[in-house]
């Protein structure tokens, strides 16, 4: 897959000539964006799957999409050592501020916990919601910055790059690359200044919300499998 | 403490019958704007209140669908209740049925971890009770073994036994009576008389079978239509509950 984008969007087309190491920057976006789908996905399923469990036991309900989640967690730390590797290679300097990859991480972490809190719980009554929001994934992936590098974006409208950028998505992805890659990456503190606190915000709003909607939904889960 | 294990006050539950094929939000959507409320109320319990003492071996009886399993859930906290209270006094382990969560692709002692983990309780209390059950299930030579190469008389020996050994302070049993081949039933009757006896566990047993009622039980409540329609010796509940047919 990451092959595949590598050829297209950076030999064929080629995206992200002003950026060094363009191919660990694109393999970044790819690996990061993996890991909020995988995550979302698993843990919004996760309730259905493990139906038998809880219409038969009684026990705390998040654990359930807790360890889904954490499966794509450990992929993710499987993929990032490849990354780092890659970075290696093509010749990314080594500095402690590559750890400031682990908070960033997390942040993607509970944003993805909480929507799949939100959206799982929804989905035990209504079950096209995993459906509609593997749709909405797809639209949502290029909406991030991960294949074309947010320049395009800044070079023809100033706006939409902001708009862009208060995804907290697009803000994690900009940070990682910043921190790990080099300081091309647009990151969304550059761009909105004191607003850049907004992503964070959103990531903070969107997991206690999904944390209270599937505190108070979890209760009928049982009955409702 | 206080005497009681279980304490059950107005307890009410109803369920939302779906009476459309609406799982989706499109679905739901489609109803919304033709005015459908696409499920129908089914209430199943109605204001029940009981106490259960400590050391108790309660019967639950009643036809099919009147409420048994659904209370057993309601107090196992599988399900909310509407409205009312139920107290728990000490540590409950529900057996709404046998083998939940049994994973084929692991060994038997593999599955009496897993099984007493997400029954709550840690692996050093499973360590004390591990040697019992697998005694009690007469598995020992097949411990090692993945489930999946266990006949089913095994396994359900196995899911048995880690129910009926399980340290809790109360113990639910929903229809799990008498598995296995004779012998093992044998054993099970033997142990059940014992439990009834020492008393030093209680007891809730949902069944059909009114010999068990009698055998076992020291109390027995009859449920119709979600009310408790009699309390009182298995005996004289168990000829009344032949009486309803």
């Amino acid at each position: 897959m990451f092959g595949i984008l590598y050829l297209v969007f950076s030999v064929f087309l080629r995206f992200g000539s002003d950026i060094p190491h363009y191919p660990v920057y694109l393999l970044v976006g790819t690996v990061l964006w993996n890991f909020f789908t995988e995550c979302t996905n698993q843990g919004i399923q996760s309730l259905i799957q493990r139906g038998d469990l809880l219409r038969k036991l009684s026990f705390p309900k998040w654990i359930v999409v807790v360890s889904a989640t954490s499966t794509a967690l450990i992929n993710l730390s499987i993929n990032l050592i490849v990354v780092v590797i890659f970075a290696l290679i093509s010749g990314c300097s080594v500095s402690l501020l590559w750890l400031l990859v682990l908070p960033l991480v997390a942040e993607l972490y509970f944003l993805a916990l909480g929507i799949a809190f939100l959206l799982g719980s929804i989905n035990v009554r209504y079950r096209d919601i995993s459906s509609i929001w593997e749709v909405l994934t797809q639209a949502l992936f290029y909406a991030v910055p991960i294949i074309y590098p947010l320049s395009m974006v800044t070079s023809t409208s100033m706006v939409a790059a902001k708009v862009l950028m208060v995804n907290p998505i697009a803000q994690i992805l900009q940070d990682v690359r910043e921190v790990l890659i080099t300081d091309a990456s647009t990151t969304s503190w550059e761009l909105l200044g004191v607003a850049g606190l907004v992503p964070v915000a959103l990531v903070v709003v969107v997991f206690m919300i999904g944390l209270l909607v599937f505190k108070h939904k979890s209760r009928y889960f049982a009955e409702e499998l | 403490m206080s005497k009681y294990a279980i304490t059950v006050t107005r307890l009410s539950k109803s369920f939302k019958l779906p009476t459309e094929r609406s799982w989706g939000l499109k679905q739901a959507i489609f109803n919304r704007l033709k005015g459908i409320k696409g499920y129908e109320k089914q209430e199943v319990l109605k204001d029940i209140s009981f106490k259960i003492e400590k050391g108790e071996f309660l019967g639950i009886v009643g036809r099919n669908g009147s409420g048994k399993s659904t209370l057993l859930k309601l107090l196992s906290g599988i399900y909310t209740a509407d409205s009312g209270k139920i107290k728990v006094n000490g540590s409950l382990v529900p057996f709404i049925e046998l083998g939940v969560g049994f994973n084929p692709e692991l060994t038997g002692k593999e599955n009496i971890y897993l099984n007493g983990a997400m029954l709550g309780f840690s692996n050093k209390e499973m360590d004390a009770m591990f040697d019992e059950i697998i005694d009690f299930a007469e598995l020992r030579p097949f411990v090692h073994q993945k489930l999946k190469n266990y006949s089913s008389g095994m396994q359900v020996r196995l899911a048995f036994s880690i129910a009926i050994r399980a340290k809790g302070d109360i113990l639910i049993l929903d229809e799990v009576l008498a598995v296995g081949d004779a012998a093992f039933q044998e054993k099970c009757n033997d142990y059940f008389k014992q439990m009834k006896k020492n008393k030093n566990q209680t007891i809730i047993l949902v069944t059909h079978d009114m010999e068990n009622v009698k055998k076992f039980c020291s109390r027995a409540i009859l449920l119709e239509n979600g009310k408790i329609i009699a309390d009182g010796k298995p005996k004289k509940i168990a000829e009344q509950y032949l009486g309803l047919f």
